[in-house]
């Protein structure tokens, strides 16, 4: 016993001793009571039934955590049967308008006996924008095109002697019969012109029905002979081609890359001069590292304009007849996207906490009942010792 | 005097290598057992009873008493206070029943805590609750240090020091009024 534990009996020896000379000792018909059910030894617990306590919790944990996993990569990786992200492509990407020598060009073709059937062609007047990108708010110019009751259709003109990058959609109806087929012959035809097939996406029932989504891409030189090959396939329920032009984009940044050179051939004729003081060197050295790293910037983001504009996106949506679907045409802005893509994600984290939740409040609330219980089961013993 | 408190040699880690046959262990902590139990429940034969039904709960719990986790003698005490405290409610439940409480005036005339213990102890120990004589019995018969005697209890170390302060400045204000 501590000396704090023997402080506490301080001035009670006497009790104490009076207490502890006098204890009660069991009787001998108990300790034989007792002793009766005594085993010699004690029987340690068998290898294989710790082993088992050990496994087996350890092999739940990992099949749980293992559909966790799955169920969470094949929920958000799988592609959705009704392909409209990919009709909404379109809509997410974001034309940039150059100087009024250039225009963004989107182009629609519409089945035969809709609305705009007449063989108008509408180009917004670009604004003169000098170099800066602007988002085209609701002016989206369109170029509508007559599609006659076979699917004969209009050839989309994409511009050739200037750098552009093209996105289109097409939606063609095939036959049950030929579903596969088309599919098939579209990544043929892309891959005859140079291109290659992104993703696909092919879905059909056992009565023949169905439907695929193919993500193409080809140069884009070769995008007006691809979407005039697509097109015919079958039918053409409705076509989309926007094109984006990023020549000014890209004369901006050759001409940067001029001045940034001629910047830099200056400052380092400078730096070679004896007679500089030891301050303004200081500078120029600043000014002439600064001018390097922009110019490594600028040719990295050329290389990426020029990339840009070297193919075009195709979307591709076959379907059967049972399976028409017919994309949207979408005018949304930048900050409308901006919204969506936000609230999106704002309801994707309201399902993870909502789902944290219901995992964790019955634990929790079972935890709180089995606390609340263990106290008032102590307190009830306390009372009943108290006042027995 | 030997330390209750400590693990003796056998039962020190690696724990379970050694840890001692049960009989052992019954033999050498029945008494105190059996006299926490006395002193909680001032019932001799009540007791003689529990002490043998903590011993069974404790058989039946052998496999999992690790000796690293505590002394036996603190594990046994654990058992003896659940035991007791069943049995508590159960007298609750048969006085109610029975509307009657003659146990108390039986008791009375014999010696309920010990042989040879003083009329005026006997008496006094008799008036306090069992709550005060359980602390008694486990901090000065028993020996048992504050955090032993805590755990028993299931209250903390300065619950559990107030409460045998207040025992034993009740017991000796017992013991003086019925001298007077």
């Amino acid at each position: 016993m501590s000396a704090i534990d023997r402080s506490e009996l301080d001035g009670y020896e006497t009790l104490v001793s009076e207490l502890r000379a006098t204890a009660p000792v069991a009787p001998e018909r108990l300790r034989e009571r007792v002793l009766e059910g005594a085993p010699a030894q004690r029987v340690p617990r068998s290898r294989k039934r710790r082993l088992f306590l050990v496994v087996v919790p350890v092999a739940a944990v990992l099949a749980v955590g293992a559909a966790l996993v799955h169920g969470f990569l094949s929920t958000g990786s799988r592609p959705s049967a009704v392909p409209a992200p990919i009709m909404r492509g379109i809509a997410h990407r974001r034309p940039v308008y150059g100087s009024a020598a250039t225009a963004s060009q989107s182009l629609r073709a519409l089945p035969s006996g809709s609305q705009s059937a007449d063989k108008a062609v509408s180009h917004q007047p670009s604004n003169a924008y000098s170099g800066y990108e602007a988002a085209p708010a609701t002016t989206t110019p369109t170029l509508g095109m007559a599609l006659s009751g076979n699917g004969a259709r209009s050839s989309v003109m994409i511009p050739q002697h200037r750098l552009v990058h093209a996105v289109a959609t097409l939606q063609v109806q095939v036959s049950r019969s030929k579903l596969s087929e088309a599919t098939n012959s579209a990544s043929q035809i892309v891959g005859s012109l140079g291109g290659y097939a992104q993703s696909v996406h092919y879905e059909a029932s056992h009565q023949g029905g169905g439907s695929a989504v193919l993500t193409l891409r080809v140069p884009v030189q070769k995008a007006e002979a691809a979407i005039a090959k697509l097109g015919a396939l079958g039918k053409l329920l409705s076509q989309q081609v926007s094109t984006q032009d990023l020549q000014t984009k890209l004369t901006h940044q050759t001409s940067a890359i001029g001045s940034l050179r001629r910047a830099i051939a200056v400052y380092e004729q400078a730096l070679q001069s004896t007679t500089l003081p030891a301050s303004q060197r200081v500078i120029i050295q600043i000014r002439l590292n600064n001018a390097r790293r922009q110019l490594s910037k600028v040719r990295h983001a050329r290389a990426g304009t020029l990339a840009f504009g070297a193919t075009a996106d195709i979307s591709l949506l076959l379907t059967t007849s049972g399976h028409a679907f017919v994309g949207g045409h979408h005018k949304s802005g930048r900050f409308n996207r901006l919204l969506g893509s936000a609230a999106g994600f704002l309801g994707l984290e309201g399902i993870i906490v909502l789902y944290a939740l219901i995992v964790v409040s019955p634990l929790v609330l079972l935890g709180t009942l089995a606390w609340w219980i263990l106290r008032e089961r102590r307190r009830r013993e306390e009372r009943l010792l108290a006042s027995a | 005097m030997s330390d209750v408190n400590a693990l003796p040699a056998a039962v020190r880690p690696p724990g379970r290598v050694g840890a001692p046959a049960f009989a052992d262990v019954v033999a050498e902590h029945l008494d105190a057992v059996y006299r926490y139990l006395v002193y909680l429940t001032g019932d001799r034969a009540a007791a003689e009873d529990l002490a043998a039904e903590t011993f069974e709960r404790a058989f039946r719990s052998w496999r999992r008493f690790d000796p690293r986790r505590g002394a036996p003698r603190t594990w046994l005490c654990r058992i003896a206070h659940s035991a007791a405290v069943d049995w508590f409610r159960a007298e609750a439940r048969r006085q109610r029943r029975e509307e009657t409480y003659s146990r108390d005036e039986a008791v009375l005339e014999e010696s309920v805590f010990a042989e040879g213990l003083s009329a005026e102890l006997e008496r006094a120990l008799r008036r306090l609750t069992p709550a005060e004589r359980e602390v008694v019995a486990l901090r000065v018969l028993l020996e048992l240090d504050g955090p032993s005697a805590a755990r028993v209890l299931g209250i903390s170390g300065t619950a559990c020091s107030t409460r045998l302060s207040r025992a034993l400045k009740r017991l000796e204000e017992e013991m003086s009024d019925v001298r007077n």
